[in-house]
């Protein structure tokens, strides 16, 4: 099956410079963990996770995730939170990003999602967004043909 | 890509009831929901014409988030901006016996001007993949009148067709910039630029005088099924002659689709282009509750599409 078949037709996206405030708005509002980070011609140069943004402002919070002191750290990570919200994406995005083509298959976005632990692969046409693949989606996609052959 | 713009979308819920009694107990027995909004619906024709459309605007709460699950399940991409407010519904309430349609509109939510902000930069962005724009509809609250004559500027810098569907200020203010096309809204009033439209020597004046004020075309429909369509040098009369339809509700939007699939089509002739837009309204109209859902339908209504080019351009 094509990406393009199974994608989730959304291109929600920010600008380099759009900063934490804004980001956690939308990740927020769209019900979203992370997104791409596009320049002004929808082109992909990022993306960007809450777990991309933790772990640059506190970088010990993943690791004590599990240990008692988790609610001090939380506190930290708050007020933390706070004083960057005005800081840029760039700062925090991840730049070594990766992304499939919408006439690729799922094999291959199941392959890069899993291989690069990451939640959401953006699909791009010519180098412009075209919509976000997860593993839920193939997984879904997979169940569904299955029980058509059974 | 052709992208649609709805400002004010909403959930339409449809309420099938035998018969409406006023100030009574009624039974509802049937109840469905759909998106709604006029460039929601351009867009959902563009993609039963076979091309990919995205569509922007704002939504807010779970009706928003229905509306953009709504769109993406059949093939349209979503860019909306997510807003603090709940999307607005439309309530329809359909009496079977009478064949009564009786809408409850909402107003729709308040856009601030950071949410302004950040759609003008999602627009803007999503401008350089896009061959075509149109922008239909009513304005929420909170958007300033001449929001459809910066869309345009902005579509233009980019070198985008921008195609303009919309009533009274919105759409004059939107003509200063110059739009590719533009047609007025004219479902609540039957005027515009201060003139009514009651006749084909109406539309032709008022169709003249759009494209004097800057569009290249003009369309503006009379009489229903009947259109004139004017640019700097010609002069079109357009006009569907079927006798089976049922349904003019969507028939504009599906008409103002045709129009940017055909007109973004290079290799369509201009009289193939207007053609293509009226069977594509026809398609509409021949259908009683959803759109048509593919282009082979807008074909087979071809033939019954009538037009003709006026061979002097009419003095005003």
């Amino acid at each position: 099956m094509k990406i393009k078949d199974l994608m989730i037709r959304d291109i929600t996206s920010v600008l380099p410079d759009c900063n934490l405030e804004n980001l956690i708005k939308i990740l927020s509002r769209h019900r979203i963990t992370g997104v791409p980070v596009v320049n002004q011609q929808q082109e992909v140069v990022g993306f960007i996770s809450q777990h991309d943004i933790i772990k640059a402002i506190l970088p010990n919070y993943l690791e004590i995730i599990d240990s008692c002191s988790l609610l001090t750290e939380f506190i930290q990570l708050s007020k933390r939170l706070k004083d960057y919200s005005h800081h840029k994406v760039e700062e925090f995005m991840n730049t070594k990003v990766i992304t499939i083509k919408e006439e690729d298959n799922e094999v291959i976005a199941a392959d890069l999602l899993i291989r690069n632990k990451i939640q959401r692969l953006p699909v791009v046409r010519q180098n412009k967004l075209v919509g976000v693949v997860t593993l839920t989606d193939i997984c879904r996609i997979l169940l569904e043909s299955n029980e058509k052959n059974s | 890509m052709i992208a649609t713009v709805t400002l004010n979308p909403a959930l339409d819920i449809i309420l099938e009831v035998e018969e409406l009694k006023l100030d009574h107990y009624n039974k509802v027995h049937n109840v469905r929901s759909t998106a709604g909004g006029k460039g929601i619906n351009v867009s959902k024709a563009i993609k039963s014409c076979q091309w990919d459309t995205v569509t922007l605007g704002f939504v807010g709460g779970n009706r928003g988030r229905i509306v953009e699950e709504e769109l993406r399940s059949s093939g349209i991409t979503t860019n909306f901006w997510h807003i603090e407010g709940e999307t607005r519904s439309n309530i329809i309430i359909w009496d079977k016996k009478r064949n009564y349609h009786t809408l409850l509109s909402e107003t729709g939510p308040l856009i601030t001007e950071y949410d302004l902000e950040m759609f003008y930069s999602i627009y803007s962005r999503v401008m350089s993949q896009c061959k075509a724009v149109t922008l239909s509809g009513s304005l929420p609250p909170g958007v300033p009148v001449d929001v459809y004559s910066k869309l345009i500027s902005i579509a233009k810098e980019r070198e985008v067709k921008t195609i303009l569907n919309a009533a009274g200020e919105a759409f004059e203010r939107g003509l200063e910039k110059g739009p590719y096309l533009a047609k007025p809204d004219l479902r609540e009033k039957n005027q515009i630029l201060g003139k009514n439209i009651n006749n084909e020597k109406d539309a032709i004046q008022i169709a003249q005088e759009i494209t004097q004020k800057g569009a290249e075309i003009a369309v503006v429909s009379f009489e229903q099924k009947k259109d004139i369509i004017a640019t700097h040098q010609e002069l079109w009369f357009a006009e569907t002659v079927h006798h089976q339809i049922v349904n003019l509700i969507g028939a504009a939007d599906a008409l103002v689709a045709g129009l940017a699939v055909a007109l973004t089509e290079e290799e369509q002739e201009f009289s193939e282009a207007i053609k293509f837009s009226m069977a594509a309204a026809l398609a509409s109209a021949l259908r009683e509750e959803e759109e048509f859902n593919s282009r082979e339908e807008v074909e087979n209504c071809l033939p019954y599409v009538k037009i003709k080019k006026y061979q002097n351009l009419v003095k005003r």
